[in-house]
């Protein structure tokens, strides 16, 4: 069911070895960058630069299309909507509908962004384990609690899963089908005793952690030194970002 | 409700940093004041996230088809103020995981689901008035929590789309689509405050002091 790319951090790569905390800097400066073009001369340049960071990541495409597949189906919604209900200038007409030329270059404009943001959000995920990308937002100054949150979370999503997955089994082992609003109060109880049972294992957990140590002091976070690469790296990726809302500001 | 990378545009993305920024500040003063040791508290909220974030992935058949739940407003009636900074998190894996909603509309989604939330749990206190122990205004007010989580949320959500989205639709069509997006949602509202009702009840009888975190 999780497909967090734990698997992925493993690999080598330009965009593995990055640093993370300029990595996280890169990526995002990259992504607003991206989000501010309003103009569709700038969709080639953000399109090839998403293309080139993925490309550095070293993943293979199929792994890429895979988790654009499930984001995409909010397209829809505009794509229905936006290039027959925005603008005057007709391009064809499909039965009552017509196909409006603004419509239909503002539906490419989201698209182009939403895959090129989409494509440098997979590669900053894809090649970073999360709690090198905890250390990196630690240190550009998310506070300590959220970060604790992020990692602690982080650690019981899978048990809880697991739970919830054996916890679904067992009653259709016992006749459940949960096809009708019927079965609403059953799942209502499933994830109440998940809550009750998760409640119970905190306070155990939270017990163990203070006799550890836990909540005398914040925690460290290691984080390991950049290099003259990493720097270099970050440099371009704040060049193109500067670049592209200047471009956009300015020129267009 | 969860908006993606990519549709709305920077101004709005950035304006959603900073009203998620200044609420994640506001409700961890308002932690920071509540415990002596905020940190105590963060084994437990974490792990009530992960059970929200794994119980959201549940199909909840609603005929002719099955939804997921959101489930905010039953992580602010059970989290109170820890309800922002968890569905921060919340989308934040979301985000991660399975490209859900998305890294630079995470400040306005976490404003359009978590402040909602924050709202359901501040209803959920008015039980205090009407006994904490009685059944019949728990269930109404959490039927209340969770129906206006997503209502307001889904609400919120159609507006700022139809209003930022590139594109020059006229009145009358933005208003449709404002209703039709918010209709659109109304069942899973009406689904969401219901099974927010069953699960407080249930709460009730087997755990009541998990509906107590926040008093």
């Amino acid at each position: 069911m999780f497909t967090l790319a734990e698997k992925t951090t493993a690999r080598s790569s330009f965009l593995h070895s990055w640093e993370a905390r300029h990595k996280l800097a890169g990526i995002t400066a990259l992504i607003f960058s991206f989000s501010f073009v309003r103009d569709l001369r700038l969709l080639p340049l953000i399109l090839a630069a998403s293309a080139l960071v993925y490309y550095l990541t070293a993943l293979p495409p199929a792994y890429l299309f895979a988790r654009l597949r499930l984001p995409s189906v909010f397209l829809l919604v505009p794509a229905m909507v936006l290039p027959f209900g925005s603008g005057q200038t007709v391009l064809a007409r499909v039965g009552p509908l017509a196909l409006k030329l603004e419509g239909s270059l503002a539906l490419l404009l989201i698209a182009a962004k939403f895959i090129s943001i989409l494509t440098l959000a997979v590669s900053l995920f894809a090649t970073t384990p999360l709690a090198g990308l905890a250390g990196a937002m630690r240190s550009l100054g998310v506070p300590s609690l959220l970060v604790e949150m992020v990692l602690f979370t982080y650690r019981y999503i899978f048990q809880l899963a697991g739970d919830l997955k054996r916890t679904g089994t067992a009653a259709t082992l016992r006749g459940f089908k949960g096809r009708s609003l019927l079965s609403l109060k059953t799942l209502a109880y499933m994830v109440g005793t998940l809550l009750v049972r998760s409640y119970d294992q905190s306070e155990r957990v939270f017990q163990a952690m203070t006799l550890r140590g836990y909540g005398r002091a914040a925690v460290a976070v290691s984080a390991t030194a950049p290099c003259r690469r990493d720097r270099l790296a970050l440099a371009g990726a704040l060049a193109l970002a500067a670049f592209v809302i200047l471009v956009q500001v300015l020129v267009l | 409700m969860h908006i993606p990378d990519g549709i709305i545009p920077v101004q709005a993305a950035l304006g959603g940093y900073v009203a998620a920024g200044g609420a994640a500040w506001l409700t961890l003063v308002k932690i920071r004041r509540k415990y002596k040791n905020p940190r105590e508290a963060i084994p437990r909220a974490s792990l009530l996230t992960a059970v929200f974030f794994a119980a959201s992935l549940v199909h909840i058949p609603l005929p002719p088809t099955s939804v997921h739940l959101v489930l905010s407003g039953l992580v602010g009636v059970i989290l109170g103020w820890f309800a922002f900074p968890a569905i921060l998190v919340g989308l934040f894996f979301q985000a991660v995981m399975f490209q859900h909603g998305g890294l630079t509309t995470l400040g306005v989604n976490a404003c359009l689901i978590g402040l909602p939330a924050l709202l359901s749990g501040a209803l959920f206190q008015l039980r205090r008035y009407f006994g904490r122990n009685r059944a019949v205004p728990n269930a109404l007010l959490a039927f209340g929590g969770g129906f206006l989580a997503v209502a307001v949320g889904a609400f919120s959500a159609a507006l700022l789309l139809t209003y930022t989205i590139p594109a020059h639709l006229d009145a009358a069509a933005e208003r449709a689509a404002i209703i039709a997006l918010s209709l659109a949602h109304l069942p899973v509202a009406l689904l969401e405050g219901v099974f927010t009702a069953l699960v407080v009840l249930f709460l009730l009888r087997v755990k009541p002091e998990l509906l107590e975190l926040e008093a």
